[in-house]
């Protein structure tokens, strides 16, 4: 009996070290010492408002990462996601232009995200259409469709009213970093402590057993490809606030960039393993990374080269740490 | 094991970028090409007419004879979607309307992308149109598919960006590169002083007007104003978030020595704009560049950006209408030396099949009001 | 056997996918050939043939990828990666052509190859795994080009992207070729087999004995030749090189092979479909075009064909069942 109850304490205060090892932690580790080393070759890296520009640039990264996590977590992927920002964020300032009070032009593309993303969720969990099928096709209607309609005419007189980053909280937090801190919390917060929450892994993990437990897996799919489209929409804003202009036109490649977030936040695509947390850390470290291979000089024909080897030893890292644990691991 | 293997590829991944470092600080500005350069002379003054070219370009075959009767024609510009060709796609309609007997479109990838081009213009070749104006993706790549139009019949006029001479019958050329590098180069230091440092935001390196744009710069300013100094220029593609992004970067990692940024693309010039505001550095740091009106107007009140050259794109496109016009109806020919473009009169022939436009625009405070694209 | 009388069940009509789609082919041909007679003109088909065997080629070793349930989203930066290597190991490291061709080839082949070993070796789930060498691949490409084209190839090596064999242009016939090869390979031989099982339980497959990573580790391979020979294509025919060339050809590939009827999941699925799919997007991107629809709605047609053909399949199929 003693000899089984030994184990069974040790893992269920599982040793410092390795509670510590997550990929989160890691991550944080690499944001903090990355900015030691570039700081040490270019001391200008480490001024405050240069570390503030890298997360104020790179915040609607962060946000649509949450919702990207959250359906990779349940095991299935969304690559139209950069194609929705660019309709949301055009429909947001044109809204704005149009007179529309600003309330609404900042809640029009929440509510069209929640609309357009739900409708694939329930594409993929009622009719079991794959998840990357549904969004392809609609990555290209949403690509196509923002054209046909706007003519690419870009947005120009947005009034000053709109510009979200002007906003700061406590007179010293920008807003957008506000809310890419308040969204990841709140979201980590709920898929750790609430049963709805926690059904997202389960649902990814294994959803038969899911099932059995009384976890429905369609409706859960559902929920998380509505959220997914709110923060979509949150992101859209904070897209579109960000500068005077909108282009109306798809940002080319943010869809692979926000699966490279998550995926390197420690986010898996097999299903019920990864937090927000890391993939809000994880799109900081990029935005970093982007941002610190400029100031060390590397040479700029290198650096998609360099992003790359980057994003590959950490997706490997992770994994081959992944591996190691469940090896040794009773939990 | 497999520790290794990971790090031995970061190690190797590192060095590589690092070595390539080195291999391109040799002085050359990035983003400029390797074509020879020709700039032109130092201080204020028109340039000297060029001599006079042979007509280099290529003619159609056999094509129907439809002088004075009703043409359809296509553009396929780089990519839809930006200021810039919404622009110049309002100058080809508005000359359609005003000539009467031309049925004209715009059509072209949303993406600057040349297999995308390629192939919108390889499907108007099968559809019978009888002219196609187009801006390349890629001079060389383009060339095999307006050669077949050539060869089907079709006429086929360049604007903004060319193919290879030998592809098109004639090409609309807004202003000679080296007369864009001078306007720029001179505009810059004007602003920030013959000894000021300055970065540069393009789109890519590989997108052919910027290349020849920044090369000639190189040129011009080490014959001119030596002593300026070019900083870093970094890529932002057509994406207006990563231009912002991008030029922000350089503020910061310069700081106080850098004094001003050329924006190579009507998109680079903005977000630079935006940056510099955003940074708080507006009359510290100047800004440069090509762009269109509406999307500097901002700036251009706010003092942040004293003057955006650029040339007129809605009568590039219109240009590019009437040379086709005249082209169809046997009213231009290879060996004339110029062309009557309607309200712009006449325009000149250079460089053996070019059509000049004429001197860089200058929109500033006082004339950009009058401007909507 | 049944007690239920023959004539009260539903009468067995074999519906497969693939005959679903070829029939919405067909129907669409014909409309398109009546809106417009330039259509269906041999020249008209030919020359699409032409256009679309760059991502037919990468379409083919898709197939067999995703018939085992993983995916490669780094086939386009491949083809730009090869394309690169052509023109620079011609130019500047001044091999003879011919050996420059097969240096690129090698070079996509190997480049499959490391796909292949992080999905089986490490463990990488496919999707990350070429997501992230996606980016290096791109990366090496533009850093290799230093933003230099290549240009100026000898006459014959732009036979194989612009000429013609009795009227046929080139590239098909290798297309041609190469779909039969493929289908051939899925459908009668153990290897195909072996894809099949993969995808549809591995661990199975695994306890029977079958060589479950090496057949892996030859379909990512295969993946990335092929991408190099679809680079070979693309450079004869628009006679240059550029670091950015394949940009999107993967979402070009996925979209004929899942409209072929294969499933994401792995397990199922055809050539034969996958070439279906192949057309039927060519010729109604070109159909449309050339009925006057422009570029932005033809993208938007092709999304809801592409959703709505895949809901008319899965619920024929759930009928069946």
């Amino acid at each position: 009996m003693s000899a089984i109850a030994l184990p069974r304490a040790a893992a269920a205060r599982a040793p410092l070290w390795r509670r510590v090892s997550s990929q989160e932690t890691l991550l944080a580790a690499a944001i903090i010492g990355l900015a030691v080393v570039v700081g040490l070759i270019n001391p200008r890296f480490l001024a405050a408002n240069n570390l503030a520009d890298i997360l104020l640039g790179n915040a609607y990264i962060a946000v649509a990462a949450i919702g990207m996590s959250m359906v990779i977590i349940t095991g299935n992927i969304d690559i139209s996601v950069g194609a929705l920002i660019g309709v949301l964020a055009t429909v947001s300032g044109s809204l704005a232009v149009a007179g529309a009070p600003i309330a609404v032009t900042w809640l029009a593309p929440l509510v069209l995200g929640v609309a357009v993303m739900g409708l694939q969720g329930v594409v993929v969990a009622y009719l079991g259409i794959p998840a990357i099928v549904v969004t392809l096709g609609m990555l290209s209607i949403l690509r196509g469709g923002l054209i046909s309609v706007t003519g690419g005419k870009w947005i120009t007189d947005l009034p000053d009213a709109f510009h979200l980053y002007d906003i700061e909280i406590f007179g010293v937090i920008p807003m957008p970093v506000a809310i890419m801190a308040g969204a990841t919390i709140l979201a980590a917060a709920w898929m750790r402590w609430w049963p709805r929450g926690r059904a997202i892994y389960a649902t990814g993990g294994n959803a038969e057993a899911a099932r059995l437990c009384g976890v429905s897996p369609r409706r859960t799919l559902v929920l998380v490809f509505l959220l997914h489209g709110f923060f979509a929409g949150v992101a859209a804003l904070l897209f579109a606030t960000e500068l005077r202009v909108i282009q109306s036109t798809t940002p080319s490649g943010l869809e692979f960039t926000v699966i490279t977030a998550s995926v390197v936040g420690g986010v898996s695509i097999l299903g019920g393993v990864g937090t927000v947390v890391g993939s809000t850390l994880a799109a900081i470290l990029i935005a970093e990374i982007t941002s610190a291979l400029v100031f060390i000089n590397v040479s700029p024909f290198w650096t998609h080269a360099v992003q790359g080897a980057l994003i590959l030893a950490t997706v490997i890292a992770d994994i081959v740490r992944r591996r190691r644990r469940l090896a040794g691991d009773v939990r | 094991m497999r520790k290794y293997l990971l790090t031995t590829t970061a190690v190797t991944a590192f060095a590589f970028a690092m070595w390539a470092t080195g291999a391109s600080a040799a002085g050359k500005w990035d983003g400029g090409d390797d074509l020879p350069t020709n700039p032109l002379e130092c201080g204020a003054g028109a340039p000297a007419p060029a001599a006079p070219m042979k007509y280099d370009g290529a003619q159609p075959t056999n094509p129907p004879n439809l002088a004075g009767k009703e043409i359809t024609v296509v553009d396929v510009p780089k990519l839809i979607g930006i200021g810039y060709f919404n622009a110049t796609s309002k100058g080809i309609a508005d000359a359609a309307k005003e000539l009467g007997n031309v049925k004209a479109k715009t059509d072209g990838p949303t993406e600057a992308k040349i297999d995308e081009q390629i192939k919108f213009i390889d499907n108007y070749i099968t559809s019978g149109v009888n002219g196609i104006l187009f801006a390349a993706n890629d001079p060389v790549a383009i060339a095999p598919v307006l050669k077949k139009a050539l060869s089907n019949g079709i006429h086929v006029i360049g604007y903004d960006a060319n193919s290879t001479p030998d592809a098109r019958e004639w090409f609309v050329n807004q202003s000679p590169f080296n007369g864009i590098a001078k306007a720029m180069m001179d505009a810059m230091a004007k602003e920030i002083g013959e000894d000021g440092a300055f970065g540069i935001v393009t789109s890519t390196f590989t997108t052919p007007n910027q290349a020849r744009w920044i090369a000639e710069m190189q040129t011009y300013a080490a014959k001119c104003h030596p002593k300026m100094q070019w900083l870093e220029t970094v890529e932002a593609q057509e994406d207006n978030v990563l231009s912002f992004n991008q030029a922000t970067t350089l503020i910061n990692k310069y700081g106080d020595k850098l004094k001003g940024l050329f924006g190579m693309t009507s998109v680079a010039t903005p977000a630079s704009a935006e940056a510099v505001t955003k940074a708080k550095l507006c009359g510290k740091v100047a800004v440069v560049g090509l762009a269109t009106p509406n999307a500097m107007k901002p700036y251009v009140h706010a003092d942040c950006v004293k003057s955006v050259v650029l040339w007129n794109p809605i009568d590039l496109g219109y240009a590019a209408m009437y040379v086709m016009r005249a082209v169809v109806d046997g009213k231009l020919k290879p060996g004339d030396a110029s062309v009557e473009a309607g309200k712009l009169g006449k325009l000149n022939v250079i460089n053996g099949s070019e059509i000049l436009l004429g001197p860089p625009f200058i929109y500033d405070k006082g004339n950009i009001d009058k401007f909507d694209f | 056997m049944s007690a239920v009388p023959t004539s009260a069940r539903a009468p067995r009509i074999i519906v497969r996918h693939e005959i679903i789609l070829a029939a919405i082919l067909v129907v669409a041909l014909i409309g398109l050939g009546r809106l417009n007679d330039r259509f269906l003109t041999v020249d008209n088909l030919l020359n699409q043939g032409r256009l679309m065997t760059e991502v037919g080629l990468i379409a083919l070793p898709m197939t067999f990828v995703i018939v085992t349930g993983g995916i490669d989203v780094s086939v386009g930066a491949m083809v730009g990666l090869c394309a690169i290597v052509l023109g620079y190991s011609w130019k500047n490291l001044g091999f003879p052509l011919p050996l420059a061709i097969v240096f690129s080839l090698g070079v996509g082949a190997a480049a499959g190859l490391a796909n292949g070993l992080l999905i089986t070796r490490v463990r990488v789930p496919p999707i990350i795994t070429t997501i992230a060498t996606l980016t290096l691949f791109r990366g090496l490409a533009e850093g290799i080009s230093q933003a230099h084209s290549v240009r100026g190839y000898p006459e014959w090596f732009y036979f194989l992207g612009q000429g013609a064999v009795f009227g046929v242009p080139t590239q098909l016939l290798i297309l041609l070729v190469a779909i039969v090869v493929f289908g051939v390979a899925l459908d009668r031989t153990s290897f195909g087999r072996t894809l099949y099982a993969i995808g549809s339980n591995e661990t199975a497959a695994r306890f029977s004995a079958l060589p479950v990573d090496r057949i892996k580790l030859a379909a990512y391979a295969l993946s990335g030749l092929m991408s190099g020979l679809s680079a070979f294509v693309l450079v004869s025919r628009v006679t240059t090189t550029r670091s950015d060339m394949g940009m999107g050809y993967e979402l070009d590939a996925i979209a004929a092979v899942v409209l072929g009827g294969t499933s994401i999941f792995g397990g199922s699925g055809t050539i034969w479909g996958t070439v279906i799919g192949l057309v039927m997007i060519q010729l109604l991107k070109n159909g449309l075009a050339l009925t006057g629809v422009k570029g932005d709605a033809t993208i938007v047609v092709i999304g809801v064909v592409l959703i709505a053909s895949v809901l008319i399949a899965s619920s024929l199929q759930r009928r069946r069942e």
